[in-house]
């Protein structure tokens, strides 16, 4: 290019300029790049060229072209698009990105509403999703069956080795049948610090009947079910933690309750997620404790053969059970109880999950009616630019279509701000809720759970944005043409907002009906008599190694010299030792009363069992009703003693006093025990289920009950009992050092905990209800306050005419106040109907609780009210003067 | 027919006025480079504009580059019509005042 012609000043110029068109040309498509560019270096060369036509170069000249020259990047973008073909639809984006950049207030209001909706939905719905939907992390698990063990008076009992055995030997339907314990803790030593872990005994097919391959390692050989094998699988969690990943770790014995056992394989990640055990032994079949018919302690997983049924599998165990029936007396009536494993893991919880997903997305519709509502107020505001964009020649359709970007917009803008939200209210429930919910280790947001909410962000732009796309469709806009820049705007929009209030204020009413039941309910579980006073208690679990403590004296021993030394801490006030802690379960066994020997097992009684010592009811504060209390002349030397529940005292000698009867229990041999007391009955398996029967016996004897080799401390303190855990721990180092203390708590905090899963689901509900509260408000006021601020003409016209403000005020509240009754009747049908659903969950309340329903009622009328309040003292300062004037 | 923008209609004004070439458009209608070139390229695309390379016996003596220029079509004439028109009922209808040759 020449520029020969130009002087020194202007080639300057020239030479800027052409910098800046090369560096736009960039983004020029290259097909055009050359044309593009000849055609800025024609016009700036000229330019330049007058610039420096007088002999001087103008300053101000110079920098309006250099100015002029930048306009080559906006002209390169245009080149670019216009390359890419602009299609309507980009157009309408374009716009509509615009629009909300313009208007960042009310894009905000929207997203923030929207994006608290659909977080809560994504989060929601992660977790039914994981706990619900997805199959169980193992192969094929739709074949998995869980089986219990099933007798006369239960059905998920557990099941013998031998008959076990049988099963699995007999059977035709299982293509493998495996076996395992639950509810096992072993001591891991070796290193400092003594760890109590979950363990499980387990046939050797159960790793492989489950589909799981072993992480490192192998899993047990079937000839490690016979004799004593001294082998040991741990978890993926445990190797981690305690052996830092290394894999030497395989090979080497580590000491598990006192005795060496080699560590043959490391199970994988993924089953510490689903079965909380850290620690695999074999079953060694055909000893002493595992050919014994009646003692049942293994829980069945199989696998079911291609084609078979689970209720083919059930008939067919079934006709085993009978022939076992047949052959041994002790299986009268024992069968198996087959059940989907998938059913098993879930537990109850499904319908809880199912009715927060309900109710959230309710949540989200009342979020979707006030978005709709800003909307169509925002609609009627921009009726102008409608009609002048209609007059421009944009047709109604365009317009219609413009609407829904937008609004698409809007709803893809709150999707993605939804699911950070979803992402940080899931970490928020992982966090209180691990252990509340099965699978919860689970639980995470994977491309369904995206889909899914990239799925609602589309049908809410699609909800809320139809109400003003139809609006604008239907209108009139010659009408609207005509009032544009007018003061007196059209109403169009304010009935179908009334609707919207209406509805709002319904599902709003539901929700809350909801959230009020479940509170009550959790109120009524929290103050349930528990028969013993949880108030200043730390409770801990104490289990004692078995190689060292094999005789019952030893134990003894252990416990009298440990439980001195914790009543010595300063600030106990009493200590006491018992193998059935409330709230932490515990095992049961038959009995019967002196001289009523029944004809079979089948027809024995049956009551839960619980060893103590002597400070025991003292300590827990459990109320003495008849006779006394176990004390130190109660040896095992002499005749047995026991001390039962009073609904069992009731339940056997209604018409007389159970004290001094003697009673005759099976534990193992037959054990015979005289009552000397009586006790207020204890809700050892949590507020929510009755109290069992119970009977206690004193450590003292040593035939009663199941063996003290773990027992849990109770230490009733002065103040927090928290605080002395660190001296239990040391009581108990300077009396066993070997010995670990888990499970370290105050009773309060585990009957805290006992309810926690009705408490989240009662929280996220009373949650779920407030915000739809809120967002039905909040809708009523945006109404009201718009209704009023388009009529203030109407309103100064009513004053000038007369009209004396508190008239005015009572009509603005009576016009919204109508909507809140309308709603609340509307509502009051659908919490009848949709409370039923909860019935299950609900603790001592009916799903129709009057007063429930009376006060949530007046509360939704009230908050009503509120909102009525403002718009209704703005409408009776309307201006009479000013609405003349525009008249 | 789809009435032209506020922006292309001042430009094909500006053409049809003999106002060629896009720095002098830019000084005819007062709107910015960035606005007036991406104009001029749709308004070719759409044909209501030609656009044509200054010939070199004109270039060649004054040893400068070419320089582009427009000229409007029958079809850009038209369209050009058409939209004054409507702008024009458009006003009537707002009722803004049909607008004197001097203001104030």
């Amino acid at each position: 290019m020449t520029d020969a012609e130009l002087s020194a000043g202007s080639r300057t110029v020239y030479a800027r300029c052409m910098r800046i068109v090369r560096a736009a040309s960039a983004l020029v498509p290259e097909r055009r790049r050359d044309e593009w560019t000849r055609e800025w270096d024609g016009e700036l060369w000229y330019r330049a060229s007058l610039l420096g036509r007088s002999g001087v170069t103008h300053r101000h000249a110079a920098r309006r072209l250099v100015l002029r020259s930048v306009g080559a990047v906006p002209h390169a973008i245009w080149a670019l698009t216009d390359e890419m073909r602009v299609d309507p639809m980009l157009q309408d984006l374009k716009y509509a990105l615009r629009g909300i950049v313009r208007r960042p207030a009310f894009a905000a209001l929207v997203i923030t509403t929207l994006a608290l909706g659909i977080g809560a939905n994504t989060a929601m719905f992660s977790i039914v999703h994981s706990v619900l939907l997805r199959p169980l992390p193992y192969d094929r698990p739709e074949e998995l069956v869980y089986m219990y063990g099933a007798f006369r008076q239960g059905n998920q009992a557990s099941v013998s080795p031998p008959d076990y055995l049988d099963y699995r030997d007999r059977n035709s339907v299982f293509s493998s049948l495996a076996g395992r314990t639950i509810y096992g803790t072993a001591v891991i030593t070796g290193s400092d610090d003594p760890e109590r872990v979950r363990s499980s005994i387990a046939t050797a097919n159960f790793f492989a009947t489950l589909g799981v391959k072993p992480y490192r390692g192998r899993v047990f050989l079937p000839e490690e079910e016979h004799g004593d094998h001294a082998v040991a699988i741990i978890s993926y969690g445990l190797w981690q933690r305690r052996y830092a990943g290394d894999a030497r770790v395989i090979g080497t014995t580590i000491p598990i309750d006192g005795r060496p056992h080699t560590v043959i394989g490391i199970m994988p990640p993924m089953l510490d997620r689903t079965m909380d055990v850290q620690v695999w032994s074999p079953i060694p079949f055909n000893t002493d404790g595992t050919s014994v018919r009646r003692f049942h302690f293994l829980r069945l997983i199989g696998r079911l053969k291609p084609g078979v049924t689970i209720a083919q599998a059930q008939r067919h165990m079934d006709d085993i059970a009978r022939d076992l029936a047949a052959q041994y007396p002790e299986n009268e009536s024992w069968h198996l109880n087959l059940q989907p494993y998938r059913d098993v893991v879930i537990g109850g919880v499904g319908p809880v999950l199912m009715v927060l997903l309900g109710a959230v997305g309710v949540v989200l519709l009342i979020a979707c009616g006030n978005v709709a509502s800003l909307l169509l107020a925002r609609a009627s505001a921009r009726s102008g630019e409608m009609a002048v964009r209609t007059a421009l020649g944009a047709g109604r359709g365009r317009l219609v279509r413009q609407l829904f970007t937008e609004s698409l917009l809007l709803g893809v803008a709150s999707g993605v701000a939804g699911l950070i939200i979803g992402h940080y209210l899931l970490v928020g429930v992982r966090a209180v809720g691990d252990g509340m919910l099965p699978r919860m280790a689970e639980v995470e947001i994977d491309a369904t759970v995206l889909a899914f909410t990239f799925g609602i962000s589309l049908l809410t732009s699609l909800v809320f944005g139809a109400a003003p796309a139809l609006h604008t469709a239907r209108a009139d806009l010659t009408g609207m043409m005509k009032s544009v820049g007018k003061a007196s705007a059209t109403r169009v929009g304010v009935s179908t907002r009334g609707l919207l209030v209406v509805a709002q204020v319904a599902l709003s009413f539901v929700l809350l009906i909801g959230a009020g039941l479940l509170a009550r309910s959790l109120w009524q579980l929290q103050r349930v008599e528990t028969g013993f006073d949880p108030s200043r208690v730390l409770a801990a679990e104490v289990a004692l190694p078995s190689v060292r403590y094999n005789d019952r004296a030893a134990i003894q021993g252990f416990w009298n010299q440990f439980l001195d030394r914790v009543r010595a801490i300063p600030g106990v006030e009493s200590a006491a030792a018992t193998t059935l802690f409330p709230l932490r379960g515990g095992g049961d066994t038959y009995f019967y009363i002196e001289g009523q020997s029944p004809a079979s097992d089948a027809l024995k009684m049956n009551a839960v069992v619980s060893t103590v010592t002597d400070d025991y009811f003292s300590t827990m504060r459990t109320p003495l009703v008849s006779g006394r209390v176990f004390n130190p002349s109660d040896r095992g030397t002499g005749a047995g003693v026991t001390v039962i529940s009073q609904a069992l005292a009731k339940r056997l000698f209604p018409d007389g006093s159970a004290i001094g009867k003697r009673l005759v229990v099976d534990f193992g041999k037959p054990f015979t025990a005289e009552i000397i007391g009586v006790v207020a009955d204890v809700r050892i398996y949590g507020q929510a289920n009755d109290a069992p029967d119970l009977m206690y016996f004193t450590y003292r004897q040593p035939n009663a009950g199941f063996g003290i080799g773990v027992m849990n401390l109770a230490a009733r303190v002065r103040r927090d009992p928290d605080a002395i855990a660190p001296q239990v721990r040391a009581a108990l180092h300077a009396v066993d050092a070997d010995v670990p203390l888990s499970a370290v708590q105050s009773v309060e905090s585990i009957l805290y905990d006992s309810v926690s899963g009705e408490r989240l689901r009662t929280q996220l509900f009373v949650g779920f209800a407030g915000v739809a509260l809120l967002l039905a408000v909040v809708g009523l006021y945006g109404m009201l306050a718009y209704s009023v601020t388009q009529r203030s003409r109407e309103m100064g016209i009513r004053i000038a005419l007369g009209a004396r403000p508190p008239v005015v005020f009572r009509m603005v509240i009576r016009e919204g106040m109508a909507l809140v009754v309308v709603g609340i009747v509307l509502g009051l049908g659908g919490a009848l109907a949709a409370t039923r659903l909860l019935t299950a969950q609900l603790f001592a309340v009916k799903p129709t609780d009057p007063a429930v329903f009376v006060f949530v009622a007046t509360a939704l009328t009230l908050a009503g009210l509120a909102a009525c309040v403002i718009p209704a003292r703005r409408a009776t300062k309307a201006d009479p003067m000013a609405a003349l004037r525009l008249e | 027919m789809k009435p032209l923008s506020p922006s292309s209609l001042a430009v094909l004004s500006a053409v049809s006025r003999s106002v060629r070439h896009g720095f002098d458009i830019m000084d005819a209608t007062g709107l910015p480079s960035g606005t007036v070139y991406p104009v001029l390229g749709r308004l070719e695309r759409d044909g209501y504009v030609r656009s044509k390379w200054e010939s070199q016996t004109i270039t060649q003596p004054e040893k400068r580059p070419p320089r582009r220029y427009y000229e409007i079509t029958a079809s850009g004439a038209r369209a050009l019509a058409e939209s004054a028109e409507h702008y024009r009922t458009l006003g009537t209808r707002l009722g803004l005042p049909p607008r004197r040759s001097t203001a104030k």
